[in-house]
């Protein structure tokens, strides 16, 4: 099966999370010299997993690793996988801003280049002059990093990845080794030139490393890998190689989301959709903009309604969540709740006042992972679990408490040994059950989602779905912003194109299921 | 038989709910080890009364110092005003009593609570760092207490009217712990049954999810502040009467160690988030105890009581945020 060109191969990984989760399911993967290699999926299909344990983050239940052939133990560290020449650029958080380019370059090497406990800046500056000449990236040697644009940041962390790896690896001395790169999400926070510069270096790197490409955005994928790998629910569902055969950008989606699961989805939730019309509007939006963000969007939400805003990452549909709950403020535009105008830059605190609730299902963002479960729920409940003796003096009745959070658990079906469990023990599914929860209590006339049910599994999904479809029958009107095109076609009634900020087209749920071809 | 059964329920009960407390407030450890050690080397002056007495008072003055500034370590700032608020507030109630009459000590809580808004609109309006700040305004409300106690001509600020709040109803509990008693009530009944401690606690360890989950960062921040001068400032009354209805009037840093010690010993991290008044009262007790049975151990010079005691705090600093960190794991 190894060619002789394989580098790294790994063979039947599995690992399972709090012994239910089967996060990868048997997956086997195999990096050849020189190449971009591709692993695509949705969110929680288990991409982060499968890199996660490369690195030696997570060890694996069971499983094989294979070196240029040869039987090797899993990275027990990221120190330990560097050492095997494996190396991997974060999404995000990788940069240090303060430090200089060569600083940064050669962050946690400086052993190497110390004489006499003296670092040899001119050495270091030399070779990092050296280094960018020769991969071809173009600053100022004494800029500080964040003063870069964020393409050559990029650039810089792989250099840096690359570096690190040559400097580490415990290579035999003889061949030459070959930098396994993995790039989780790389182009996620550039603009699209910039996602194009980012590839030519990448193309060009390729003659002395390989790259492992973590991604879910498919023409990028099938522009820039030799081969890829699609991961459903933690197995490969299908590889290809794009130098031998064709694959359609149609083909790639499909795989990706998984058809047949989404139908049976699909099937009962439709119901929900569609029954707005004529109903009284509560939330209008005029012209709202934020400048390099999103510009000119208007709309009117009705009640029991959800508008959905749909398009690729960076397209401005998060910001535009975030800027109707006041997490970040819009420059101009009018956002209006119930026929009176909401102030631009008011916070969360005012808009949860009014009537907008927020739900993000990125864990930890807005729910406290070492309380228990009864404080996250009475949070924004106070009130329903408060007597008043006097006046000003509201007293927590812990009993009231209970009981709500005992009405929520049971009425989500909250896996938890009781209303004291912290948090954090809970799978993922229940987290964002938790935080839907506090929601279900509160019921605010609009709630704005994001990524409400991003990495779990299908089966968590559907209770999260069924919450917030019975919410939706209720009357309380949401605003979607998501990754996932199915969660469009069960949630919404209207869907917004963006692309950069900018509408382009607006569809039914009908349309919108058609042109993705649910 | 069936009665018995329930008694032997009731009492796992007791002792599960027991242990469960022993084990969220590491310090009850160290005070239950603190008792032991000091009955077993000095029992008849450890154990006697008189130090029972000493000790409630030492308790009182330490906790006071630290209560208030609890609920702004609680949501990640800190607060070492105490300090100025206890000093000044000391000569206010001096400079004013000619004019007041007894009336001039309620100025104590308030001036606290002006010091605490203060620093609380400046530190979260202007942005200001927390620490520089108060320590900046105990700086220069000791000075002017210095400064006050200089051109009045006078050695101690004392207010000899107050002399009968120094004696106390009930025997073996002092004046300035019954004094006490009262802050310690309300600032537990704040954290426990209002949604301030919730608040404070929520903004400590996840900023940016306490504004998403609604609430009003910059209201709540400075509430702390001023809720952490007024309970100081109600609570410098004790300490006033303790040390004989008078007021400090020369800056002693190791008064100011006093209440953040009290505050990380009884395990309340300085980066927010999580303890409580609770813990500190817990956290002056140990600090009490310790200053307390080294002063009664034969042989050790009460000169150098401030040398063992900062050495010996040095080490239980770094033990408490250590054993805290395991609780935090586990």
């Amino acid at each position: 099966m190894s060619t002789t060109n394989s580098i790294l191969e790994v063979r039947n990984i599995s690992k399972t999370f709090d012994r239910v989760v089967k996060a990868l399911d048997n997956v086997s993967i195999e990096i050849r010299r020189n190449e971009i290699i591709s692993v695509v999926g949705e969110n929680g299909a288990g991409k982060s997993t499968l890199m996660k344990i490369l690195v030696g983050i997570y060890q694996p239940d069971s499983g094989e690793m294979y070196y240029l052939g040869r039987r090797i133990p899993f990275p027990k560290s990221p120190l330990d996988a560097l050492r095997k020449g494996i190396s991997i650029v974060y999404q995000e958080r990788g940069v240090i801003p303060h430090l200089k380019v060569y600083q940064f370059l050669f962050l946690g090497l400086e052993e190497k280049f110390t004489k006499l406990g003296r670092l040899q800046l001119g050495k270091i500056i030399g070779l990092t002059q050296s280094i960018f000449e020769e991969l071809g990236i173009k600053c100022d040697l004494a800029s500080s990093m964040y003063e870069l644009p964020p393409s050559v940041q990029k650039m810089v962390e792989i250099a840096r990845a690359i570096l690190s790896v040559k400097l580490m690896v415990e290579g035999d001395g003889e061949s030459e080794v070959t930098p396994i790169i993995i790039l989780d999400e790389p182009t996620a926070p550039l603009s699209t030139e910039e996602r194009d510069a980012l590839f030519n270096y990448l193309l060009n790197l390729k003659k002395s490393n390989s790259f492992i490409f973590v991604s879910h955005i498919i023409p990028e994928v099938m522009k820039f890998s030799d081969r890829i790998y699609v991961l459903r629910d933690g197995k490969v569902v299908a590889h290809h190689d794009l130098s031998s055969e064709k694959v359609t950008e149609d083909q790639l989606f499909r795989e990706i989301v998984g058809r047949e699961s989404y139908y049976s989805l699909w099937a009962r939730y439709v119901y929900g959709v569609g029954k707005a019309e004529g109903k009284r509007v509560v939330l209008s939006v005029r012209n709202l903009t934020k400048k390099g963000y999103f510009e000119n969007i208007s709309f009117d939400l009705h009640e029991g309604e959800c508008i959905g805003f749909f398009g690729p990452a960076g397209c401005g549909k998060s910001e535009i969540a975030r800027a109707l709950y006041g997490e970040i403020f819009a420059d101009h535009g009018e956002i209006i709740m119930d026929g009176k105008h909401v102030k631009l830059k008011s916070e969360p605190y005012a808009r949860i006042k009014i009537g907008i609730g927020y739900f993000s299902g990125e864990t930890g963002k807005e729910l406290f992972l070492f309380w228990p479960i009864r404080k996250n729920l009475s949070l924004v409940n106070f009130e329903k679990v408060c007597k008043k003796p006097l006046k000003i003096i509201s007293v927590i009745s812990f009993n009231a408490e209970r009981a709500l959070a005992e009405k929520i658990m049971k009425k989500l079906r909250i896996r938890a040994p009781s209303t004291e469990t912290e948090c954090y023990s809970l799978s993922g599914g229940n987290k964002q059950k938790v935080s839907v929860g506090k929601w279900l209590e509160k019921s605010p006339r609009v709630l704005i989602l994001e990524d409400p049910t991003i990495g779990i599994d299908v089966g968590a999904r559907e209770e999260i779905y069924e919450v917030l479809l019975e919410m939706k029958g209720n009357g309380i009107a949401m605003i979607l912003a998501s990754d996932d095109p199915k969660e469009y076609a069960i949630l919404c009634d209207k869907i917004i194109s963006l692309k950069n900020g900018v509408v382009q087209a607006i569809y039914t749920n009908e349309e919108f299921r058609r042109l993705m071809g649910l | 038989m069936k009665s018995g059964l329930k008694e032997l329920r009731v009492g796992a009960v007791v002792i599960t709910s027991a242990w469960k407390l022993i084990k969220m407030n590491p310090a009850i450890w160290a005070i239950i080890a603190l008792v032991i050690i000091f009955s077993a080397i000095v029992p008849e002056r450890f154990l006697s009364p008189s130090n029972f007495v000493a000790i409630l008072k030492s308790f009182a003055v330490t906790s006071m110092l630290a209560v208030g500034p609890t609920f702004v370590i609680l949501l990640g700032s800190i607060d070492v005003s105490y300090m100025g608020i206890w000093m000044f507030g000391g000569a206010l109630v001096w400079l004013l009593y000619p004019y007041l009459g007894l009336a001039s000590i309620a100025i104590y809580p308030i001036f606290g609570l002006l010091v605490g808004l203060f620093n609380g609109v400046v530190h979260v309006k202007a942005k200001v760092p927390s620490f520089i700040l108060t320590l900046a305004m105990t700086a220069l409300l000791a000075f002017l207490t210095t400064y006050v106690r200089n051109i009045s001509g006078v050695l101690t600020l004392t207010v000899p009217a107050y002399n009968f709040l120094r004696e106390s109803p009930i025997p073996y509990l002092p004046s300035p712990f019954l004094l006490a008693l009262p802050v310690i009530v309300v600032a537990l009944f704040l954290m426990f049954f209002t949604k301030l401690g919730t608040y404070f606690c929520a903004i400590g360890s996840n900023e940016e999810g306490a504004k998403l989950a609604g609430i009003n960062v910059e209201k709540y921040k400075i509430l702390a502040f001023t809720l952490s001068g007024l309970l100081t400032g109600l609570g410098s009354i004790a300490i006033f009467v303790h040390l004989g209805c008078q007021t400090r009037v020369d800056f002693d840093p190791s008064e100011l160690i006093r209440g953040l010690a009290a505050i990380v010993l009884g395990g309340t991290p300085l980066a927010g988030g999580m303890g409580g008044p609770h813990r500190t009262l817990l956290g002056a007790l140990v600090y009490v105890l310790i200053f307390n049975g080294l002063f009664l151990l034969p042989g050790v010079d009460p000169n150098h009581l401030k040398l063992y005691v900062g050495t010996l705090l040095l080490g239980a600093v770094i033990a408490a945020s250590r054993a805290l960190k395991g609780a935090l794991i586990a």
